[in-house]
């Protein structure tokens, strides 16, 4: 079977699928590519299916070496990759011959990316995904952690690889904003139950994501004083929470749940991100800034809509 | 109808929908959601990607491309309309979950005695005469959250969380109970070590499955055993950790 080891390893590197999305009523995060749009146009590059799983990237520092013949696509944060030193193209196709090195820096910009490998990824599959949850793996049901040595396993590719002009791809500066990013998100009661002057606070807000964001959560700088005094004041029993549901714990900060999240949370909710934002915003590092605004339900999932159909 | 007035639905993402009844801790109603949770199964397989249930809420997950939100709002408030109002509980088939209470597996007894005012050997009595109703699965896999907790044992969660206890730790907080299924950080009492796991992982035709110890709506009991009966079924007490748990997290 085809595989590449790993021989330099300095950022975080899982591997990942769309996720775990028949276990969270066992308590199991359903996890996941976190930039969606990157990670299915490499697999749409190579003609895999959708949800074959490649390698997340966050931060470059990854070396590889290719054992066998084989192909691959770099998507999302450049991270200025080299085959045997010397520089390739991003978010392109690329033979790899037995022995060559594939290495990836730090990216100037943006946080994640991905390799894909024609045929996907092969690991262990567990509850129906191949994403590692770095929560869920000392239970050791995931694919061991990836270090130095690892071997990543790839399916043998059936199909040819699409012809570059026969894919209807935008560029993806198109999908990603390079001005302050404004999260759209769906209000619940919480935010409904504002008055329209703290409503409008929390608009004009520009909030600094934390060092402390991760896969799990992003981790944003205090709401307005005015607003949280009015939060601070509501309590309530665990309930299920999903991907982008906006948590307020009592410091104020709000924490917006992302791929790895949990499956129950205890902090009242200002609404849920849409999903399409919540893409671009796992692209972001800490320091960087976001907006809020609030969006509709019908408006959310034509969005959503609209991103899957440039994938079918 | 009363009663589905009394029952919220929130869209609350583009694939997702929060069912909610009246905030409190009722075995009565939360065996309702479960039966709830059960004829969605039933009759929208197709439309459900998964569902999780918590003490009073119901997520559902569901494939937004094959049904609109209103659609999907008109057959759940049937489904509600058609929600029996009594739904009894099921006492035959109760969980006994043996627990050694010690000051070696019970890490926090005498912190619980201190603040509860009660005696070792009343606190394990509370405990363990209590029959209580499983509400929730979630925090890391197998987890269940288990109510309610006699009122003279609630106390509020550790200001400081521990960075690390041992697999099949019994532990309290405020109205809940539970046993952490595998070793990790907790904010929670910590009165006992079960040697039960709280999951199987079994294979069947390629197929694995994860297999919790105790299932969302059903009936747990605790039973007090001595140290030699712990150890005789395989649980094994950390003493190392207790010290160092606080500082760093062991591997």
């Amino acid at each position: 079977m085809n595989f590449l080891k790993v021989l330099k390893i300095n950022g975080q590197c899982s591997i990942q699928d769309l996720g775990r999305l028949h276990a969270q009523h066992l308590g199991f995060s359903a996890s996941g590519a976190a930039d969606e749009y990157a990670f299915l146009s490499a697999n749409q590059m190579l003609g895999n299916l959708q949800n074959s799983a490649a390698l997340e990237i966050i931060f470059g520092q990854l070396t590889l070496c290719a054992q066998t013949h084989c192909t691959v696509a770099i998507t999302g944060a450049d991270c200025m990759a080299t085959v045997n030193e010397k520089v390739v193209s991003h978010w392109q196709v690329h033979q790899l011959q037995a022995g060559d090195i594939l290495s990836l820096s730090i990216p100037k910009r943006g946080l994640i990316t991905y390799i894909a490998f024609a045929g996907g990824i092969n690991s262990k599959l567990w509850l129906d995904s191949r994403s590692q949850t770095l929560n869920e793996q000392s239970l050791g049901f995931n694919e061991e952690k990836i270090t130095v040595g690892s071997k990543i396993f790839c399916n043998e590719q059936h199909k040819p690889i699409p012809r570059e002009t026969s894919i209807n791809r935008q560029s993806p500066d198109n999908f990603y904003k390079h001005n302050v990013l404004t999260l759209r998100f769906i209000p619940q009661k919480l935010w409904l139950d504002l008055a329209g002057e703290q409503k409008q606070q929390v608009i004009e807000q520009h909030f600094v994501i934390s060092a402390k964001s991760n896969r799990m959560g992003y981790r944003l700088s205090q709401l307005p004083k005015p607003v949280l005094a009015h939060i601070s004041n509501s309590k309530t029993l665990s309930k299920p929470v999903t991907y982008g549901t906006i948590q307020l714990p009592n410091n104020g900060e709000p924490i917006i749940l992302m791929k790895e999240r949990q499956t129950i949370g205890g902090y009242p909710v200002l609404g849920n991100v849409i999903q399409t934002d919540l893409f671009r915003l796992s692209q972001l590092r800490s320091g960087e800034k976001i907006k809020l605004q609030p969006t509709t339900l019908i408006h959310a999932q034509q969005q959503l809509n609209t991103f899957y159909q440039r994938f079918i | 109808m009363k009663e589905t007035e009394e029952i919220t639905l929130s869209y609350l993402c583009e694939n997702a929908v929060l069912v909610e009844w009246p905030e409190t801790i009722c075995p009565h109603q939360h065996q309702k959601i479960i039966y709830f949770q059960q004829q969605l199964q039933k009759n929208l397989a197709d439309l459900i990607i998964d569902s999780v249930a918590s003490y009073t809420s119901l997520l559902l997950y569901y494939h937004f491309d094959k049904i609109s939100s209103a659609q999907l709002d008109c057959i759940l408030r049937e489904l509600i309309k058609e929600l029996p109002s009594i739904s009894p509980i099921n006492h035959s088939n109760i969980i006994e979950i043996p627990v050694y209470y010690g000051l070696d597996s019970g890490w926090d007894l005498e912190f619980v005695a201190q603040q509860t005012s009660l005696s070792i050997e009343q606190i394990i009595q509370c405990h363990s005469q209590t029959t209580y109703h499983a509400y929730a699965l979630g925090f890391t896999p197998g987890f269940c959250y288990l109510a309610s907790l006699p009122k003279s044992l609630r106390l509020p969660r550790r200001s400081s969380p521990r960075l690390c206890i041992p697999q099949g730790a019994v532990a309290i907080a405020e109205q809940q109970t539970a046993v952490y299924p595998t070793s990790s950080p907790a904010g929670w009492h910590v009165i006992g070590q079960t040697p039960m796991a709280m999951f199987n992982v079994e294979s069947f035709n390629n197929q694995t499955s994860f297999l919790p110890a105790i299932s969302v709506g059903q009936q747990v009991q605790f039973k007090a055993i001595s140290k030699e009966h712990f150890t005789d079924l395989g649980g094994i007490i950390d003493n190392k950790s207790v010290k160092e748990s606080t500082k760093e997290r062991r591997t």
